[in-house]
């Protein structure tokens, strides 16, 4: 035993090793993340970069023709085509009404089903289940529901008394519902991230609390939502990006009307290059889109990296 | 008047009832510590008195004021949590104070008594920091100083020193004692460590399996304790325990008598070795560990049971010596064939 080892030693010894230590170390630092990498550059930077080219090209899918037109196509989103800024109200105004409603939902089922109790499963499985449900199956289904007066919507409100609008029809109330129905769709995902949240919690913090005095609300407001945080920051800019990069749900259940009640930037981003054609203008708005979208990230880390200080 | 009051206290969660049925009076003042181990009811138990678990059945007084249904902010009693649940998100001073916003104390009253208590405990240099940059002994102090802030009548202590080390861990005992001394609250104190409990407390209760099974100083639980349980969770190394049949014939020869004792239990710390063929015992060294001021040794009996010797004098015996042991029979212990001791006085009468 003694002996093969210091033969072994002796023998690796003799020959030069092809590589050192540190080489061999980064060439198999190289093959362990290679497969991330070529993902990246592949599906990610080439793309962009492509894009990045595109955008700056008038280039016409049907006739092939590509010309270079320098920002021409930044200037006709930003300035020459108005419907580039009432396309990006549209999403601001989907976004401030999604993501305060489906944060405060997601915060409240999660207070309501953090503890155990008996069905707490249940309920937990009913509110997430539509988030893995097939993003077309659910539109579809909602549309049908939404129907002006037979729907099953208005039908329930006219039990109540309640004479419900042409939900989908109207410019206004088209945008609300569909707030409301991607908020029921999605909510469920921002529900388990509070729980697991809240679950971290130690449960004598609370009781520490309440010991000395606190109701459930000062027990909620002192304790509970400070540590939610940084919870609540990474909630907001994943619903607030999910938000902007709507797009089936619209596709599905309005295809952006009535009256482009509902034109979402994604969305016009989809017309402009699969329907229109228009490949180097819908490439300038994707970057748009991505620098909005890019902001907000950098804005969530630099909140976040106050908040650890 | 704080003193406490527990009668047949009964605690179920669901069907399993963790606490059986606990009488227990505690005096104003009086320091005690609860004792068991891991998994007997002791956190329960302590939580039923704060007012954080109900009690299932039974009467609970503090003072004359029986408080089953007071709400635990009412209670008047502040606990350390064994985690000591300080909030990372407040300073030290914030996590103090705490108690005293929630109620809506004056401002300037509030920064007095956590002034007054952040000097008690020597903390003022410590206000604006938050947990994460203490030590483990400056986080239980905090943790201390936010119970004394809100004036209580008695505190609770849920194992408080567990998670420190060793040493730190007698350190801060000390401070405890120290702090009941010049308090002189009523304590109520949770520990899986019988050296805390001898040390800290004026009573131990010992429980198990969410009953008492004896109420007593710490000397009365070693030197007299009711039963094996508490004859072997209480000192350390613990209680040696013979069948009496296998020593019957060698006590007989110095005139004892078993009766109807079943087992006898010998402390390592009263069996002396002697020349083999004295004393009461005969084996053979099996085992000697020596840890500098003693040393434990572990000698095989000629009945085949193992027992554990503290040797403190000089000319320790080798492994495989055939010794003898000797105690004086004031430290034999004798229990009947259900575990319950089997006391000298009585078999006398
Ligand atoms: N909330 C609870 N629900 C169900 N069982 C519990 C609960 N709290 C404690 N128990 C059980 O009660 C017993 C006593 O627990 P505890 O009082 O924490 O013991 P100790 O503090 O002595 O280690 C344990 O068996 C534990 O599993
Ligand atoms: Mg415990």
């Amino acid at each position: 035993m003694a002996d093969t080892l210091t033969n072994h030693v002796s023998a690796r010894g003799l020959r030069a090793p092809r590589f050192s230590l540190r080489q061999r170390e980064a060439i198999e630092a190289w093959l362990f993340v290679s497969p991330t990498v070529v993902g990246f550059l592949l599906f990610f930077l080439g793309p962009l970069v492509a894009v990045v080219y595109f955008s700056l090209t008038e280039w016409n899918l049907l006739t092939q023709q590509s010309t270079f037109v320098g920002i021409d196509n930044y200037v006709d989103a930003l300035s020459r085509n108005p419907d580039f800024w009432h396309v990006l109200r549209n999403s601001f105004v989907f976004a401030l009404g999604l993501v305060p409603l489906n944060m405060s939902l997601a915060l409240m089922l999660a207070l309501a089903l953090s503890r155990p109790f008996r069905g707490v499963v249940f309920f937990r499985t009913i509110f997430f289940a539509p988030v893995v449900t097939s993003a077309v199956a659910w539109a579809i289904v909602w549309k049908f529901l939404l129907q002006g007066e037979a729907g099953a919507v208005n039908q329930l409100l006219a039990v109540v008394g309640i004479d419900g609008p042409n939900w989908l029809r109207e410019p206004d109330w088209a945008m609300v519902a569909v707030i409301v129905t991607r908020v029921i769709k999605m909510v469920g995902l921002n529900m388990i991230l509070y729980i697991a949240a809240l679950q971290a919690i130690p449960r004598d913090y609370e009781a520490a609390a309440r010991l000395e005095g606190a109701s459930n609300w000062q027990i909620f407001r002192m304790v509970i939502w400070p540590l939610l945080a940084p919870t609540t920051l990474v909630i907001f800019v994943i619903t607030m990006i999910g938000s902007f990069k709507v797009f089936d749900h619209i596709y599905l259940m309005t295809g952006g009307g009535p009256e482009n009640g509902t034109l979402v930037l994604a969305f016009y981003i989809y017309e402009q290059g699969f329907k229109f054609f228009n490949v180097g203008y819908a490439s300038a708005l994707a970057m748009i889109m991505f620098v909005i979208v890019l902001a907000l990230t950098v804005v969530q880390m630099i909140l976040r990296r106050r908040d650890m200080q | 008047m704080t003193s406490l009051r527990l009668q047949n206290l009964k605690k179920r969660f669901g069907s399993t009832e963790v606490i059986r049925g606990v009488d227990l009076a505690i005096e104003d003042g009086e320091f005690v510590v609860f004792v068991g181990p891991s998994g007997c009811g002791k956190s329960t138990l302590l939580r039923m008195i704060s007012g954080l678990e109900d009690i299932t059945e039974g009467e609970l007084y503090i003072g004359d004021r029986l408080i089953n249904d007071v709400q635990a902010a009412q209670r008047g009693v502040a606990m350390v949590f064994q985690s000591y649940a300080l909030y990372p998100h407040l300073t030290v001073k914030q996590n103090m104070g705490f108690g005293l916003k929630v109620r809506k104390v004056p401002a300037e009253e509030a920064e007095r008594r956590v002034m007054e208590a952040a000097a008690s405990l020597k903390l003022e240099a410590l206000l604006h920091r938050y947990p994460r940059e203490l030590s483990g002994g400056q986080r239980q102090r905090v943790a201390i100083g936010r119970a004394i802030v809100g004036h209580p009548q008695v505190f609770l202590f849920d194992e408080p020193l567990s998670n420190l080390d060793a040493e730190l861990r007698v350190h801060m005992r000390a401070e405890i004692a120290a702090l009941h001394k010049k308090l002189g609250n009523t304590m109520v104190y949770v520990t899986h460590d019988q050296i805390e409990a001898m040390t800290l407390a004026d009573k131990i209760v010992v429980l198990r399996d969410g009953v008492i099974e004896q109420v007593g100083t710490p000397r009365e639980l070693y030197e007299r304790p009711d039963n094996l349980f508490v004859a072997q969770f209480i000192g350390s190394p613990r209680m040696n325990v013979l069948l009496a049949a296998s020593v019957e014939r060698q006590l007989a020869t110095r005139g004892l008598k078993i009766g109807s004792a079943h087992g006898i239990g010998m402390r390592p710390e009263h069996l002396s070795v002697v020349d083999a063929g004295a004393g009461i015992l005969r084996g053979t060294v099996m085992i000697s560990e020596y840890t500098g001021a003693a040393t434990l040794l572990h000698i095989e009996l000629e009945s085949g049971e193992t027992v554990l010797v503290i040797h403190n004098g000089q000319n320790t015996p080798r492994i495989d010596d055939a010794i003898g042991l000797a105690i004086d029979p004031e430290n034999l212990h004798f229990f009947d064939g259900k575990g319950e001791a089997i006391r000298p006085l009585q078999r006398a009468a």
